[in-house]
Formats: C-alpha cells, sequence, structure tokens
C-alpha cells in the first residue's frame, strides 16, 4: 500500500499543495516534441527521490501535472525531467529558458524498490514516453551495477525519429553494464534503423535467455503494450511476483486526494504509480 | 440537561457571534433552506437535513489553495480568522464527517480542509424535527452538542467538554424531568426502521461477491444523463478539480468540487481513458462507496444522507440501485 517518502512539503510547513521554485539548470531537445530539462533545488539541495517516482511541476497560470523524475538519485546536485509537449502546461514548460524558476512538489508515489531488486537479473522494458521514469532505474543500475545481476534493456518506439534518449540508448548499448535490444514499429520512408529490430516491442522477448527463478521484469510505457507484454513474460515462465509495472493515470494532486487516479481502492499517485503485477492483478481496469 | 426554544437557541448563536464564524440552517426567502448566517434569514433547525450537503462547510465547492503575489512568492490560503461554528449536522451527516476527517488526514493531510475543520464546533440535530414530523436518528456523539427535538423544544446534549463549557451561557431552563424524556427519544431513535442499512449492506455483499453484472451497471447507466448532481450533493464525495485563474491582479490557484460521472474525469494526455463509457462511470459511483472504500477503509462510506436519492433527475441514486440489486440478484 501507500509509501509517503519525505516531499519537499516538509520544508513548507506541511501545505502539502504549495510548490517550491526551483530553478532549471539547463535544456536539451530530445526529439521535435520532447525536452529533456535539468532542475536544481534552491541552495543545492536534493530532492530525495528514489528512481521511478514523479514530481508535481507548476507553472502559474498554466497549472500543474504529473512528470516522472527521469534521472537517479545518484547523480547528485539535480533531477531531471523527459518532458513531452501535450498541452497547456507542458506547452508553457517548452517556452522556458535556463535561468527560468518552476514550480516543484514531491518527490510522489512508490519507486522501484532497490532493495527488493537486489541481487535480481533484471529486465527493463520501456516504450515510447515510458524511457523516461524507466531512464532513472537505468542510471541507478549503472552506477552501482554491482547491487544486481544480468541488467537488460528492451527499449520500442514507434518511429527511429520518437526513441527517447538518443545519446543515452548508443551510450547503455556500448556499455559492458547492459544488454540492450531495441525495436521500432515502423521506419517511415527515407529514415533508417540499423540499432535494432522493426517490430512491436513484443519482438524482443522471446530470443531472450532468462534464468527465470532470478529474474525480475520492470514495465513502462503505454497503456496498450502492457497486456501484450505481460503475455510474452509469462510464456517465458516469469509469474506476476516477478513482474513490476509503473501505471499512468491522470493525477491532480499527487498525494491521494483529488480522486482523478483511483483504480478501485488504490490511488495511483499513493499506492502507485509503481506495482507488483501480483498486487494488481485482480483489479478490474488496472492493466 | 438544558431544554432550550428556537429563539432561546437563536440568543444563543448570535452571542457566540463574535468568537466563532456561525453557520446554522436558515430559511431563504424563497423557502429554500441553507446554512448561513443568522442574518440571511429565520433559524430553521426544523425540517430535516439541509439540501446541500453541510461538510461544504469544511471542503467548498471552490477553495483558494494559495496565491502568488507579484514577486512571484507562493503564499498559503489565508488562516480562518474565527473558528466555524456550525449548526444542522444529522447523525448521516456526522457519519459522513468523520469519514471525510479520516479521508482528508490520513497519508498525506490536507492542510486547505484542516484550516476550517480544526477548532470548528459542530452540533448535530435530531429527533422530532425532520421533513414532515419525521423522527431524526440521535447520534449520541460525533458532535460538540447535540440538538435533541422533543417536538415542542429541543433538549441540549453536550457530547464534548468543548460543548460543555459552550453551553453553560445558553439561557434556558433545566429539563427537570429527570431524564424520562430523553429516554424515550432514545427508545424512538433506536427504534427506527433499519430497511435502508440492511438493503444497502446485502447490496454491497453481492456487488463485493462479483454477483452483480455488467449488464446491470449498462442497464442503469443508460439511465444517467451525466449532470452530476448526485456527486455534488454526497457529504462523502470529495473530489476536486485544480486550475489557475486571476484575481484582483493576482494569481490564485483554485480547487472545485469535480464528479467522476464526467467523460473527461480520467482521460490522460494520450488520450486513453480508464473510464470512458458510462457504464464504467456508474459502475465506479457505486463500487467505490460499497467496495472499493470498504476495502481500503474497512466500511462503506455511503452513510445513507438520502440526498443523492433526493437529487437524481432519473431515480437512480444508491438508495433506489441498490434496491435493484438486491431485487434482482440475491
Ligand atoms: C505518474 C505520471 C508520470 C508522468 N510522467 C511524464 C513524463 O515523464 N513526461 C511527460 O511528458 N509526461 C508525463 N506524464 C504525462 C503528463 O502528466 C501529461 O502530459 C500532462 O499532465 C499534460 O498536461 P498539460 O497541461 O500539458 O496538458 P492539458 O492541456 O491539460 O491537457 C492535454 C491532455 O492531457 C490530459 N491531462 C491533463 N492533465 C493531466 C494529468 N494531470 N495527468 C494525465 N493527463 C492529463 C487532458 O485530459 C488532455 O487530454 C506523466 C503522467 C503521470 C500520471
Ligand atoms: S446517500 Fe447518496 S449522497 Fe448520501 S452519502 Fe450515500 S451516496 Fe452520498
Ligand atoms: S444525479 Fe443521477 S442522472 Fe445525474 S449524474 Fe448522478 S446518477 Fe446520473
Ligand atoms: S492524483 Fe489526486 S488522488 Fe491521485
Amino acid at each position: 500500500m501507500s509509501v509517503m517518502t519525505k516531499t519537499i512539503a516538509e520544508e513548507t510547513g506541511g501545505q502539502i499543495y504549495q510548490p517550491l521554485l526551483c530553478k532549471i539548470g539547463s535544456k536539451r531537445v530530445l526529439t521535435p516534441l520532447e525536452t529533456l530539462f535539468r532542475i536544481e533545488l534552491p541552495e543545492g539541495r536534493e530532492l530525495g527521490h528514489r528512481p521511478g517516482q514523479f514530481v508535481q511541476v507548476s507553472i502559474l497560470g498554466y497549472g500543474e501535472a504529473p512528470i516522472s523524475i527521469s534521472s537517479s538519485p545518484t547523480r547528485k546536485g539535480y533531477f531531471e525531467l523527459g518532458v513531452r509537449n501535450a498541452g497547456t502546461l507542458t506547452g508553457a514548460m517548452h517556452e522556458l529558458k535556463e535561468g527560468d524558476k518552476i514550480g516543484i512538489r514531491g518527490p510522489f508515489g512508490t519507486f522501484f524498490d532497490a532493495e527488493k531488486l537486489a541481487g535480481k537479473d533484471l529486465v527493463l522494458i520501456a516504450g515510447g514516453c515510458g524511457l523516461a521514469p524507466m531512464r532513472s532505474l537505468i542510471q541507478y543500475c549503472e552506477d552501482r551495477p554491482s547491487e544486481f545481476g544480468k541488467l537488460t534493456i528492451l527499449y520500442g518506439a514507434k518511429t527511429p525519429g520518437d526513441r527517447l534518449y538518443k545519446e543515452d540508448l548508443v551510450e547503455w548499448g556500448n556499455s559492458n553494464t547492459f544488454a540492450c535490444n531495441y525495436a521500432v514499429d515502423g521506419v517511415p520512408d527515407g529514415a533508417c534503423f540499423d540499432e535494432g529490430q522493426v517490430g512491436l516491442i513484443t519482438v524482443l522477448i522471446p530470443p531472450l535467455s532468462l534464468d527465470v527463478q532470478n529474474t525480475v521484469a520492470v514495465i513502462v510505457g503505454p497503456p496498450v503494450m502492457y497486456k501484450f507484454v505481460i503475455a510474452e513474460l509469462k510464456k517465458k515462465g516469469l509469474t506476476e511476483e516477478q513482474i513490476v509495472v509503473s501505471l499512468e493515470r491522470y493525477m491532480k494532486c499527487g498525494v491521494g486526494k483529488c480522486g482523478h487516479c483511483a483504480i478501485e481502492h488504490l490511488y495511483c499517485c499513493i499506492d502507485g504509480p509503481v506495482f507488483w503485477l501480483n498486487e494488481i492483478s485482480g483489479i478490474r481496469g488496472a492493466i | 440537561m438544558k431544554r432550550a426554544t428556537t429563539q432561546e437557541l437563536k440568543t444563543f448563536f448570535e452571542s457566540l457571534g463574535t468568537d466563532y464564524d456561525l453557520r446554522a440552517p436558515v430559511k431563504l426567502h424563497d423557502g429554500t433552506r441553507v446554512l448561513g448566517g443568522l442574518d440571511e434569514g429565520p433559524l430553521a433547525l426544523e425540517g430535516g437535513k439541509i439540501p446541500q450537503k453541510p461538510t461544504s462547510v469544511f471542503f467548498p465547492q471552490f477553495d483558494e489553495v494559495f496565491m502568488v503575489s507579484k514577486d512571484g512568492q507562493f503564499h498559503a490560503a489565508e488562516p480562518v480568522k474565527k473558528p466555524i461554528f456550525v449548526v444542522g449536522f444529522t447523525a448521516q451527516d456526522l457519519d459522513c464527517l468523520e469519514f471525510i476527517d479520516k479521508f482528508f488526514s490520513e497519508n498525506y493531510r490536507d492542510d486547505i480542509y484542516f484550516n476550517k475543520r480544526d477548532g470548528a464546533v459542530l452540533v448535530g440535530v435530531s429527533g422530532k424535527c425532520g421533513k414532515d414530523g419525521e423522527f431524526l436518528k440521535i447520534a449520541g456523539g460525533k458532535c460538540d452538542i447535540e440538538l435533541i427535538s422533543d417536538g415542542e423544544c429541543f433538549i441540549v446534549h453536550p457530547h464534548t467538554d468543548k460543548g460543555k463549557a459552550l453551553v453553560e451561557s445558553l439561557k434556558a431552563s433545566e429539563c427537570g424531568c429527570g431524564g424520562v424524556k430523553m429516554e424515550t427519544l432514545k427508545e424512538e431513535s433506536d427504534a427506527l426502521p433499519k430497511d435502508d442499512e440492511e438493503t444497502i449492506d446485502k447490496a454491497s455483499e453481492l456487488i463485493r461477491a462479483g454477483k452483480v453484472p455488467d449488464d446491470f451497471w449498462n442497464e442503469i447507466a443508460t439511465r444517467c444523463i451525466a449532470c452530476t448532481s448526485c456527486n455534488l450533493a454526497c457529504p462523502t464525495c470529495t473530489c476536486f478539480e485544480v486550475y489557475d485563474r486571476e484575481q484582483d491582479g493576482k494569481m490564485v490557484r483554485q480547487r472545485i468540487w469535480d464528479s467522476c460521472q464526467l467523460d473527461g474525469f480520467m482521460r490522460e494526455a494520450s488520450g486513453h481513458n480508464p473510464a470512458g463509457l458510462q457504464m464504467q462511470r456508474t459502475h465506479r459511483r457505486i463500487h467505490h462507496k460499497l467496495a472499493a472504500d470498504v476495502e481500503r477503509w474497512g466500511h462503506r462510506t455511503c452513510m445513507l444522507c438520502g440526498r443523492c436519492d433526493d437529487v437524481c433527475p432519473t431515480d437512480i441514486g444508491i438508495k433506489s440501485v441498490c434496491k435493484e440489486i438486491v431485487e434482482r440478484y440475491s
């Protein structure tokens, strides 16, 4: 059930809806639609998050939106957000410049629990924007590889141009820490893709050779992806106790009050977004 | 215990006005009973539950989340100037408030709600003062003071130390019956029919046991016009939406009640909508209170206040839906 990690609200006197103004340290364009923002807390403070958690980002007059933290807590002095321009708030965010201020609340939600994953072989499966939260766990593994067994990354995107964190993908692919397998659904005319397969992300699963007893799979992606990826993993012999998912729901408050993110008796913002599959398997509409 | 007339209670409430922000049932000139100040209309303790949910005193339809001054700094909503003194909760309303107190305090404590709720004085109303002479269940607690009507006057029963201290300044005669009147009223309260409780608990059981098929929800859903009245009237509905607006040259973030009966309630940026069908939303409205909340909080969160059945234009409030469930599936 819900976890309550320390949030920066403790520094705003327990006012849970009040953002803390933080500085945009730098911006990097990821795709025509997506930008990576590096955020710095005042006075060099750390956000104190765990991989898989999210923050609520505010720009006054434009509102607030939940955004996954895309960097590992092992990288000090900043945290990163990979943001898709999808509407009012995220659009306004893209207009901001380095040095501008942005409101942050959090960190919120459950996380990929490094203690429970310790010693395991991990298959990290990300689809599309799901690479944003997954990147925090990938970076964590990159910085502390000895805590885990064999590390495999599977990443799928619609087209080569839609792939996020292209430089990271190359770096992870070249490192000895990870075995990386990438796929794209299709390659438009004139584009090329020689870093992996063409097909849905599920094509990457059957060829994997897994130590079934000692493997945990972590899945983050668009809603349609889960059912098919889970089915492939089950064919490989993984059970629901060995699968971790991160779910996205419309979230307005992040603190279990506004009701928008409810999945039956669970609130995705405080009981999730990260769940072990067996915690939610009987719940209608969860996957 | 003291026994007071409506006039004596009015004088008592007026005397508290300097220390408290008073809200009591008053009758507006169009005949509506609302929670308001004594200057807004005559005190109207009789007539049963207030049509609007009384929990709105602490969780109003619009509320300020924070304000941002011109220099860009965030300012929390001002603390309330005086504690709230609210009269008019029925026993069921007090059950609802008890739940939302728990809801807003657990996990993250909702400081905006407790800004109003902390220090508030609650006055319940029960006995022979319901609509058309209906007997209102005696709460027997969950409030600071309970006003129990014997048909002519109100027996003033303080339940807390704060209530006792306040009632000392009430100018009214002692009841003088040696507790006999209260005994009789309690007996009458205990003898109130429990059919609604039995029906809703049975319906809750059937839903939880998976005995209510999707066809049923589909059928009820076709009768819902998504007017959202059920949510807006319900004292245990707590969902809200948040938005920013300019007010007097300052930027204010506000929250406003929201409704799970609206198509866009759960729609995500990607277009994915886990509650995109009316059937899913109708299911949620009932399932949430009778099954999901039982799982989460250990009890159902419909306290049978009756408001959603009163306001639903197509007669699919929770009581009627539960009746249908029990008739068809048990
Ligand atoms: C846990 C979580 C993590 C997320 N992580 C990321 C991330 O790392 N990067 C990223 O780019 N996006 C992420 N999102 C999605 C992001 O929150 C939405 O794109 C954003 O809320 C859209 O807001 P907007 O003001 O720009 O759009 P709007 O103009 O408000 O709306 C555009 C569309 O977005 C929907 N929407 C509005 N508010 C929300 C909301 N709070 N939650 C979901 N949908 C909403 C609307 O229904 C509408 O369909 C995440 C969402 C969740 C729940
Ligand atoms: S009767 Fe209707 S309005 Fe009253 S608590 Fe139950 S669901 Fe809410
Ligand atoms: S009051 Fe009745 S018609 Fe209106 S949204 Fe609720 S169930 Fe539907
Ligand atoms: S986002 Fe408000 S309850 Fe989860």
